[in-house]
């Protein structure tokens, strides 16, 4: 058993690094082949011919596509993502300043949304077509078809502009500086609240439809009722067999989504101007720093193949007839 | 069936006659034009074409269709197919969000009396809240001496058709007349002779100018931006859905009916494009390539397509096996005759179901492609970036904000709705 799930799991990760990788030539080649030069931000006509001829080269966006992608492929082999242009950094260390940020700001999203969602959906099942259940059901249509940043607008709209409770904007106040451990992990706190409220009442809305049907299908199964004719107590019911056989299809559903969300939340991130991995994409993009933009692509990808195979394993340890299922 | 209840066919004429009654002279000032105007193409056919242009075009078409329309449906009502029962259907809020939305995409210059891009005298009428109204001065046109047909023709078409600017009008907060007109700006007085107003009866003309939702930042009316803003959001839906379609059907056909190699290739291609964060893709391109309608229409079609795929692919692999389908190739039906007439048909339900929701996705990403400024420019209103150019002015302004986000859920929240209800009528099992 255990020797079938490596071999799934290794066949699934290598296909996953060839898709990678065929992604991270795309962006390559739709990077370069796209009209505007970068260079051209960077040399000012007070400049010497021999150095805007040097500093030409040293975005090495002169020599042939083939010839530079063969170097950038050797660069990547070696683990070296080249120099962003805007940063004059190094790729990987910009992108180490602000993937730890998108990493707690999206796992905690994350497991708001799955607990609240599931939480919703077991107590509007519980008491099926009660008073609960319609106005809950209700507002998670309408939560699902608003906009995110329509959410957060009227959120800051509400909370900062007429409330002034929570900051609109940016991760610190201004005079955080003065501030001791405490009173910063609250600034910080603070800044947070709105963003993640903004962030996971879509998510929350996505898994609380899905989890009431799946559990409502559960329950109409013939299995339950024997169980209940059998005598066993609706608790243990709920908790041993409706809730592992509803929660099954949503893992698969909550990798993706994870996958995504570690990516970068941008639209959250631009409306709260937060320093994320989405921000600096969307930034990388439109300033064409072509070395950031293919970092952080690889980024995103890798994040997203690793919750892919997190919800592949999870799957796979509770319902062990998948594993057959995928060998075929 | 119950004839007691009010249905969507009865709220539709209901709508029309409204608006006929509420611009009655406006339509009947347009049809006097569009009669004068073929009247040109037949005498003078250059002049004619010169004289045509995209707002003129545009109000002759809703004038036609606010009489098409309603002939259309009482011949329609009666039929039984997909448009004849949404048409007999009880009249529900989403069905209702529908409607009027489809009647702003067809009859935006009946509906609104201002172009969407107006801009005057942007002190006063800039950030004005809900229902405030302004005073119109209309200044004295310059003669026009020559009284033959075509300057009769042109002199119409201004009256009509609605410019983004206008330089016989003066809007002021209050206006005071005396042996001159005076009027107020904010706070700042200007005077101007009565010889250069326009006069009715010896009285200067003035109006009053009603914003009914606002004026944003640069006292542009909210309410005509809103009615455009949904010409552009259902139009690129339309567009971009159509494409994904397109897209979904031949590759789903290419990967479900030979199999083998070519299916497992597809398929794993798809599992990437669902698996990865596709609106970086989406704004990669966009940054790139540059921002237009086409860009933005294209770019979000070949970016929906992959839900079509699996369901087109997984109901054909089922339909393989199926007798009718065994015996037709058996006839010796071309794969392009097999498309058409064997598959299509059976596939038809799920996939009407697919594109409402798919439509809805499609709405939601443009207006959030605008709210990030890569929408399709500046030329046209677009709820989304309506939505971000309000967000400087929150605390001040919540109308420029508030108006667009509600018309944008209320849009996702029908086109959902309405996906559902579509899935109940091709599955009745459905219905609880």
């Amino acid at each position: 058993m255990k020797k079938e799930l490596t071999k799934i799991l290794v066949k699934r990760v290598s296909t996953s690094l060839v898709v990678l990788f065929l992604l991270i030539t795309f962006v390559f080649f739709l990077l370069r082949i796209s009209p505007g030069d970068p260079s051209q931000k960077f040399i000012s006509p007070q400049l010497s011919p021999e150095l805007v001829k040097k500093v030409k080269e040293s975005f090495d966006l002169n020599s042939p596509l083939l010839a530079q992608y063969k170097a950038f492929v050797i660069n990547l082999a070696q683990g070296n993502l080249g120099i962003s242009y805007n940063y004059r950094m190094p790729v990987i260390s910009v992108i180490g300043e602000y993937l730890p940020f998108t990493l707690i700001f999206a796992s905690i999203s994350f497991i708001i949304q799955i607990f609240s969602g599931f939480l919703l959906a077991l107590i509007t099942v519980k008491n099926r077509d009660g008073l609960l259940d319609r106005i809950i059901s209700k507002i998670s249509l309408a939560a699902y078809a608003t906009p995110s940043f329509v959410i957060g607008v009227i959120l800051i709209f509400l909370f900062s502009a007429k409330l002034k409770i929570f900051p609109s904007s940016g991760l610190r106040s201004f005079d955080s500086g003065s501030f001791s451990f405490l009173q910063s992990l609250t600034d910080f706190i603070n800044h947070l609240v709105l963003p993640l409220i903004t962030l996971s009442i879509p998510g929350i809305a996505i898994y609380f439809k899905y989890l009431r049907d799946n559990l409502e299908d559960v329950y109409n199964k013939q299995f339950v009722i024997n169980l209940r004719a059998l005598g066993f107590a609706e608790k243990e019911i709920t908790r041993k067999h409706v809730i592992p056989n509803a929660i099954n299809p949503l893992i698969s559903v909550a990798g993706i989504e994870l996958g995504i969300l570690l990516s970068g939340a941008l639209i959250t991130e631009v409306i709260f101007a937060l320093p994320g991995m989405g921000r600096l994409t969307i930034n990388a993009i439109l300033t064409r720093d072509y070395p950031l933009v293919t970092g952080c692509s690889i980024v995103a990808g890798i994040l997203i193949i690793l919750s892919n195979l997190a919800a592949d394993i999870i799957r796979a340890s509770l319902d062990k007839r998948l594993v057959k299922g995928s060998l075929n | 069936m119950n004839n007691s209840k009010i249905k969507n066919w009865h709220i539709i004429l209901l709508l029309l006659v409204i608006l006929f009654f509420l611009r009655f002279g406006l339509i009947i000032k347009s049809y006097l034009l569009l009669y004068k105007y073929i009247g040109f193409l037949f005498s003078d056919f250059s002049i004619a074409i010169n004289i045509m242009d995209l707002g003129f075009a545009d109000l002759i078409v809703s004038i036609l269709l606010i009489v098409v329309i309603p002939s259309l449906i009482l011949y329609e009502k009666n039929k039984n197919n997909l448009l004849a029962v949404g048409l007999n259907k009880k009249v529900d809020f989403s069905s209702f969000t529908v409607i009027i939305l489809i009647s702003f995409f067809i009859f935006a210059p009946l509906i609104t009396d201002s172009n969407p891009n107006f801009q005057k005298d942007i002190g006063v009428t800039k950030l004005l809240p809900p229902l405030s109204s302004v005073d119109v001065i209309t200044l004295k046109k310059e003669k026009i001496i020559s009284k033959d047909k075509l300057a009769f023709l042109l002199n119409l078409k201004d009256d009509v058709v609605k410019k983004p600017f206008n330089e016989n009008l003066i809007y002021a907060d209050s206006i005071k007349i005396g042996g001159s007109l005076i009027f107020y700006q904010k706070g700042k007085e200007k005077e101007i002779q009565k010889n250069k107003l326009q006069l009715v009866n010896d009285i200067p003309l003035i109006e009053k100018k009603h914003f009914l939702l606002g004026t944003d930042e640069f006292g542009r009316d909210i309410f005509s931006r809103l009615v455009y803003g949904a010409r552009i959001s259902l139009l690129i839906g339309l567009g971009a859905v159509f494409i994904s379609l397109l897209l979904g059907l031949s590759l789903g056909f290419l990967a479900g009916y030979p199999g083998g190699f070519a299916d497992s290739f597809l398929n794993r291609f798809t599992e990437v494009f669902l698996a990865f964060p596709i609106i970086f893709l989406i704004i990669l391109i966009l940054a790139l390539f540059g921002n237009s309608f086409f860009t933005v229409m294209f770019v979000l079609g070949f970016s929906g397509w992959m839900s079509l795929f699996k369901i087109v692919r997984g109901e054909i692999i089922l339909l393989k096996k199926k007798d009718f389908f065994i015996s037709a190739q058996m006839i010796g039906l071309s794969p392009y005759k097999l498309l058409l007439k064997e598959i299509l048909p059976v596939i038809l339900a799920p996939v009407i179901v697919n594109l409402v929701l798919l439509y809805g996705n499609v709405i939601l990403a443009e207006s959030a492609l605008s709210y990030l400024g890569l929408g399709i420019g500046n030329n046209y209103p677009s709820w989304g970036a309506m939505i971000e150019s309000g967000q400087a002015y929150i605390s001040e302004a919540w109308w420029m904000i508030f108006f667009p986000g509600l018309t944008l859920f209320l849009t996702l929240f029908a086109a959902n709705d309405i996906g559902k209800e579509v899935n109940i009528h091709y599955n009745p099992a459905l219905e609880k």
